[in-house]
């Protein structure tokens, strides 16, 4: 079995936990934003991005040259929770802070890293990831996007597809095929490209969610040129480059979270009614939080100290059963307390129900399908 | 962990590994004492671990200690070991003297003795080992309050029994028994402590049975063939495989951090919240693995009952679960200002839980 290390918070560490709260509280009661459930997808809002630039709290762990702190990644840990806890809307700079500088800073040029994180750092540059593809969902590898190399760079002819907020987004790392596809090595000729998305031949096309809102897109491209110093690491090396990602994609707070402003008002409410009895049915939930939870920051731990060959099974069993436990969260909620959920509802709790309800099926489905990470853990599990 | 602690980790399960097995666990099932296994544990010293040095202990922490517990619940370990060092760890806690013969202990609540005059009666159903052991340690009613006291069984009538897993579980029954050693009257606040203690200690063996089926499915599956190829090669197997890794995982780390936070002297909700927990992951655990090894896991050859009996037994001897949502409800109530998120990250390095008092 999987031996996770233990995390026990220093006491710098509690602090910056209380600092990040006691600013988010202040904002909250300036009205700067509104509480959302899911907001890492949702709640996008670049001025609240910038903001939280100025205060250092994006790139928390890069390098002090490139304009970061040069905190671990458990400060990391605690900065993201403190936001999702709270429902902040931290989705604009969100897959730039989480992704992309991580990957620039293990396979990008210096001059990417130059150009690129420091506006990442103030809040003013974000980033989409361009993997799915009309044809490619879960069987990633058939991607058919291509890159053909022409004098100084590369030209893209193909679409991308469920790109999360990329309409806000100034650029895409875009996983392209630069050479045929080969049946017998599926991942190999696969490469990243920095792709701006407002480059002559891009097109982007909202894809309204089942609420009518504009979370997804779809991203075409017509002959878009794409100069060769915005290769990401090696022409061919895609996939290997990809899956280092996943593990940091896979395993955050934000897999066990999206739905955690419900939970925080279920019990509030149960604390107003003064209802010992459904309480004790919600104990249930927060022991299911904490068990989860344990997990995932111990893999943040295995992170942390480096050792990410480990990681990748523990890291998919993290988001196999934290998307679970976030979407049955209004399932239980509605057995406990009434509620009358509906988006614009005055009362917090009908507002979060009716958020939950509704962006619960993507939980499960986002960044690899429940199926697909069920595979990887039972090959992982049985390997072992 | 620490070196020390791997090291003692190390040196019990390679112990068990090669002393304990199937026919041990069923030899005293059927009412026989494995002499060689406890001797084996007392000589190295094990029964004395987490006592404090002045007392005569062999070095070592709590947390270490449930460690080796968890070790003897993932080899079904036949021996009181985890009754003989709770026991002592309570007499500690308690400001009493330990002891060095084998000892149980009874803390049910509802089956406490009356305490009167030094004497001690009454009857407890399910007391785990009592016919081999020479101690009890149980609570106690008098006039004042609560206690801790410690008897010698030799003044007892023990009737026999089993739970689920064949383990001993005795009737003890007790007229004006002589009282070796009393504690003070304890408070509300201790009596819960030591409840969760005795949870801690339960967890711990819950922790290293569920351990053990996972290894045990695990490997059922690549060793059984159907239609031609291992049995892990069906998807709708895969989904038990993942299912439970995802339990057992849960159960590991909730231990770890149980174990630590107990030791630290943190806080005193992570037995609550791995209680409740526990309580699903044996559903699903049992389920599973009986699932996954199918008929072959039924019969009393196979060793896999040895262990999701224990769980299906072993979850019902600490406190309930209800106890234990009622606890976290309750705290909820009475933090009235905090928002749930800040009750679940609240750090308090001074909570009272373990501190002996004078």
């Amino acid at each position: 079995m999987f031996h996770l290390p233990t995390v026990q918070f220093t006491q710098e560490q509690e602090q910056f936990r209380l600092d990040v709260r006691t600013f988010l509280q202040d904002e909250l009661a300036k009205g700067t934003f509104t509480p959302k459930c899911d907001s890492w997808l949702s709640g996008d809002d670049p001025e609240f991005s910038k903001l939280i630039g100025q205060k250092g709290w994006i790139g928390l762990t890069w390098p002090k040259k490139y304009g970061g702190q040069e905190r671990s990644s458990i400060d990391r840990y605690i900065l993201t929770e403190e936001f999702l806890a709270v429902g902040a809307p931290v989705a604009a700079h969100w897959f730039a802070d989480r992704q992309t500088g991580p990957l620039l800073l293990r396979y990008g040029t210096e001059e990417q890293r130059d150009y690129f994180l420091p506006k990442i750092v103030k809040g003013e540059c974000y980033f989409g990831i361009g993997l799915s593809e009309p044809n490619s969902g879960s069987d990633l590898a058939s991607v058919s996007t291509r890159a053909e190399k022409v004098e100084g760079g590369w030209i893209v002819n193909g679409q991308k597809i469920w790109t999360s907020n990329a309409h806000l987004c100034h650029y895409m790392v875009t996983l392209v095929r630069t050479s045929p596809f080969d049946r017998k090595s599926k991942h190999a000729g696969l490469s990243q490209l920095i792709v701006d998305l407002h480059a002559e031949g891009v097109t982007v096309v909202p894809i309204k969610f089942l609420t009518g809102e504009h979370h997804y897109n779809e991203v075409f491209f017509d002959n878009v040129f794409v100069p060769d110093n915005m290769v990401v690491g090696e022409i061919g090396n895609g996939w290997a480059q990809g899956l280092a990602e996943l593990a940091f994609e896979r395993s955050g707070p934000e897999r066990i979270l999206s739905t955690f402003p419900l939970i925080d008002e279920l019990i509030q409410e149960l604390k107003r009614q003064n209802n010992l009895e459904g309480l004790q049915q919600a104990s249930k939930i927060i022991a299911r939080l904490w068990g989860l939870r344990n997990l995932s920051i111990g893999v943040a731990q295995l992170l942390e100290s480096g050792n990410s060959e480990d990681v990748s099974i523990p890291a998919a069993l993290v988001k196999a059963l934290g998307t679970k436990f976030e979407q049955s969260i209004p399932e239980i909620t509605r057995l406990i307390v009434q509620t009358y959920p509906t988006l614009d509802a005055q009362r917090k709790i009908d507002r979060f129900m009716a958020e939950s309800i509704l962006h619960a099926p993507g939980f499960t489905i986002r960044g690899g399908t429940s199926e697909v990470l069920y595979g990887v853990v039972a090959k992982g599990v049985v390997a072992q | 962990m620490s070196e020390m602690r791997d090291m003692i980790v190390d040196v019990v399960e390679r112990m068990l590994k090669e002393k304990v097995d199937k026919d041990l666990v069923d030899t005293v099932e059927q009412g026989h004492w494995a002499p060689e296994l406890w001797e084996l544990f007392k000589e190295n010293g094990m029964t004395a671990v987490a006592i404090t040095e002045e007392n005569g202990g062999a070095g070592g922490d709590l947390e270490d200690l449930l460690n080796i517990v968890r070790l003897t619940g993932k080899y079904a370990a036949p021996i009181p070991f985890a009754e003989t060092t709770f026991a002592n760890y309570l007499l500690e806690f308690t400001s009493l003297q330990v002891i060095e013969d084998l000892a149980t202990y009874m803390l049910c609540p509802n089956q406490a003795f009356t305490l009167e005059n030094g004497k001690l009666t009454g009857e407890a159903i399910q007391v785990p080992w009592a016919r081999y052991t020479k101690h009890l340690v149980t609570l106690a009613y008098s006039t004042e309050g609560t206690h801790l006291v410690e008897i010698d069984l030799s003044q007892a009538e023990i009737k026999l029994g089993s739970n689920l897993a064949g383990e001993p579980r005795d009737t003890v029954i007790v007229h004006h028994a002589t009282v070796s050693q009393v504690s003070a009257v304890l408070s509300p606040d201790k009596v819960h402590t030591i409840t969760t203690l005795n949870s801690a200690f339960q967890l711990a063996l819950m922790t290293g049975a569920i351990d053990k089926i996972n290894d045990l499915t695990v490997q059922y599956t690549k060793e059984r063939e159907q239609f031609g190829r291992p049995i892990h090669r069906f998807q709708l197997v895969q989904q038990h495989i993942v299912h439970l890794a995802g339990e057992t995982a849960i159960a590991l780390a909730a231990f770890n951090n149980l174990t630590e936070a107990l030791q630290m002297n943190n806080q005193n909700s992570e037995v609550a919240y791995a209680c409740i927990r526990f309580e699903e992951i044996i559903q699903a655990v049992t389920t599973i693995a009986h699932q996954v090894h199918a008929a072959i896991g039924t019969t009393h050859e196979h060793s896999l009952h040895q262990f999701t009996r224990r769980l299906w037994s072993w979850r019902d001897e600490g406190a309930s679960t209800s106890y234990w949502t009622n606890f976290v409800a309750t705290q909820l109530l009475e933090n009235s200002g905090d928002s749930l998120w800040g009750y679940l990250t609240s750090y308090s390095a001074s909570s009272p839980l373990l501190k002996v008092e004078g």
